[in-house]
């Protein structure tokens, strides 16, 4: 069985700890990996991508120095090798315009505010991943008691 | 570690220790090296389908190209040039390559492309939702409407596409009860359950059924309607005793239940052409001797007016199941292989099995593919046990009182989709299992009953219908 690559990305180290130990669910099937910049995560794309590994999701926090999160998604957005890859945006201090880039160019799938709650957290990843396995063709049964269930059949059924 | 391990080097080393022994060791008279090979690549088989080291398609494929290698006419070179008495019969390349086109395949193809636009013009949500409204708000009865149409689905859709339907219709009514009542259990269940069964059916409700057409062939030929004359019965019955079955061993505390399904039937010209279509095909199977055309030709019909206008487009071809197909020919090339050398008859011959009581062995064969239909796939099951069991039913006459080869081969059949006990058993188990609301003992318990009981149903039908002479 292929791992499957989530990466986290966050400037605060113990926020970037609590997202990782919140996501601790997935971690005997899943490979969760933490990033500290946008540009630490673009390199690691890199990698995984030069290896032909699949990043099913990205979880990245807005403001960051150097880089944003928005600038980072939308990056990873207009890259074909990661069409599939999902993406959600944990932030507390977005503006409008903020979220309205979020959508309009970094097509995130999900926005969450920090603080978040661990158990929407978890299902709103759970969610995603079901997504990502179905939409590439990985073959679902030896994940499937990580995904979510409704997810599953709704796209299973078409 | 050793484990996964084995899982990796049993399908190469013993293989390849079967082609490395001396053909005298094997205590068949008279073995040729071709059917040595086709041992080697039986042995590789099963072990591939039982331990997975690689997809069940892709030991399908792998089958085929090896006895493209090493058994066909244009195979490698020092597989074919040994001396002729030695080297034993060579099949032909094509009669290999065409598994992947047999007339089965097509019918399967037939099915999908029904299937597939069922789907996408929301036939099946709609008469789902007109199909169910006579059964009320009790929670008993709701279940039995829910059996009934995931079988009904099921023989003409794929058993894992109905039952995620019907699961994603039960999801937000499985949330409303309480968390101790057993009635979750019991409507989680119903729908693999019946959606194993209910495959049975038809010809074209699950693959290990196309497996056994293959060797339902000359005046053991079954046709569509003879096939839904004896299946349909079965999976009436099974499903009301499936159906007490979960009532009395999950009982619930709920007193109303209201399946809530949205949705309009489509009227556009295309929908209303799907609608046709599909009744036109299955008119068409179950009057196969009015018309003179074989399920097989039948089938073809959805696949060329769907394509024409347009209905299945060049994306929804991409959502085909081809590793179905591929997994069928496998099972059909492996069988051609052991038939065509003489191998199967020559295995027959040498185990004294007219000594045996015919019962014996049709109850014997039977339990052998229901326990190992529980553990792996019912098709791969199906791919291994038939091309045997067919071979065998010809062969022995004493079988003949009590149907020969048909009822054999179809209580095997059976048998395969009667395997349902672990959530690795079937597809529908495994989807059922992800909602999280069936423990695996739960899931077990009605399993092994059903089962069971399955095939001493199966086997009192078939008696009856061969004492009424309706086959044999």
């Amino acid at each position: 069985m292929e791992k499957i690559n989530i990466i986290c990305v966050d400037d605060e180290r113990d926020v970037l700890e609590s997202v990782s130990r919140d996501l601790d669910y997935f971690s005997d099937i899943f490979n969760i990996e933490e990033c500290e910049s946008a540009f630490e995560c673009l390199a690691l794309l890199e990698e995984f991508d030069a290896q032909q590994k699949y990043v099913a999701l990205i979880i990245s926090d807005h403001i960051m120095p150097e880089k944003s999160g928005v600038e980072l998604l939308t990056e990873v957005a207009m890259d074909n090798r990661f069409l599939g890859t999902k993406k959600l945006l944990l932030t507390g201090l977005a503006t409008q315009a903020d979220t309205i880039d979020a959508i309009n160019n970094a097509k995130i799938d999900n926005f969450l505010e920090k603080v978040w709650d661990p158990k929407q957290l978890l299902q709103m990843v759970k969610k995603l991943l079901t997504e990502y396995i179905i939409e590439k063709g990985i073959g679902y049964e030896e994940y499937i008691e990580k995904l979510d269930a409704p997810t599953l059949y709704r796209l299973l059924k078409s | 570690m050793l484990k996964r391990n084995l899982k990796y080097t049993l399908p190469i080393l013993l293989p390849l220790i079967v082609l490395l022994l001396p053909a005298d060791s094997f205590a068949l008279d008279g073995l040729t090296l071709v059917e040595q090979r086709v041992i080697a690549i039986f042995v590789m088989a099963t072990l591939c389908w039982v331990l997975e080291p690689i997809p069940i398609y892709a030991t399908s494929v792998l089958i085929i190209v090896l006895e493209l290698l090493l058994i066909s006419d244009n195979g490698l070179w020092f597989a074919t040039n040994s001396a002729p008495e030695q080297q034993g019969q060579l099949l032909s390349q094509t009669a290999i390559m065409a598994t992947f086109a047999s007339p089965i395949i097509m019918l399967f193809l037939g099915g999908f492309f029904l299937a597939l636009a069922a789907t996408k013009y929301r036939l099946d949500i709609n008469l789902a939702r007109v199909l169910l409204r006579p059964f009320g708000y009790n929670p008993k009865y709701v279940m039995l409407g829910i059996m009934l149409i995931t079988a009904v689905f099921s023989m003409f859709m794929s058993n894992t596409a109905t039952t995620a339907m019907m699961l994603s219709i039960l999801t937000p009514v499985l949330a409303l009860f309480a968390a101790e009542d057993l009635g979750k259990v019991a409507f989680a269940l119903s729908v693999p359950v019946a959606a194993n069964i209910g495959g049975i059916a038809t010809p074209i409700g699950t693959p290990p059924n196309a497996v056994a057409l293959k060797y339902l062939v000359n005046e053991n030929s079954i046709s569509f309607a003879e096939w839904m004359s004896i299946g349909v019965p079965f999976v009436v019955v099974m499903l009301f005793i499936a159906w007490l079955l979960l009532i009395k061993l999950f009982p619930t505390s709920t007193q109303q239940i209201d399946l809530n399904i949205e949705g309009i039937f489509l009227k556009t010209p295309k929908a209303w052409l799907v609608y046709g279509t599909f009744l036109l095909t299955i008119l068409l199977w179950l009057m196969g001797n009015l018309h003179g055309m074989s399920s097989y030709v039948v089938a073809m019909l959805p696949v060329a007016i769907f394509s024409i206008f347009n209905i299945i487009n060049k994306e929804d071809l991409k959502n085909i199941p081809w590793d179905v197909l591929w997994l069928v020919s496998g099972g059909i090339a492996l069988g051609l292989a052991l038939d065509k050398t003489g191998l199967a008859a020559h295995v027959v011959d040498a185990i004294p099995f007219n000594n045996f009581h015919p019962l014996l062995l049709i109850v014997g064969a039977s339990m052998l593919c229901l326990l190992m239909a529980n553990f792996m796939s019912n098709t791969a099951t199906a791919n291994l046990l038939l091309p045997l069991v067919a071979t065998l039913g010809a062969s022995m006459h004493s079988l003949l009182p009590y149907g020969g080869q048909v009822v054999l081969i179809l209580s095997v059949t059976f048998s395969a989709s009667l395997g349902m006990s672990l959530p690795v058993s079937t597809p529908p188990n495994a989807l059922a299992y992800a909602s999280g609301h069936i423990e695996t003992k739960q899931m077990a318990k009605i399993g092994i009953i059903i089962g069971i009981i399955g095939i001493s149903v199966a086997f009192a039908m078939l008696f009856i219908m061969n004492k009424a002479h309706f086959i044999g």
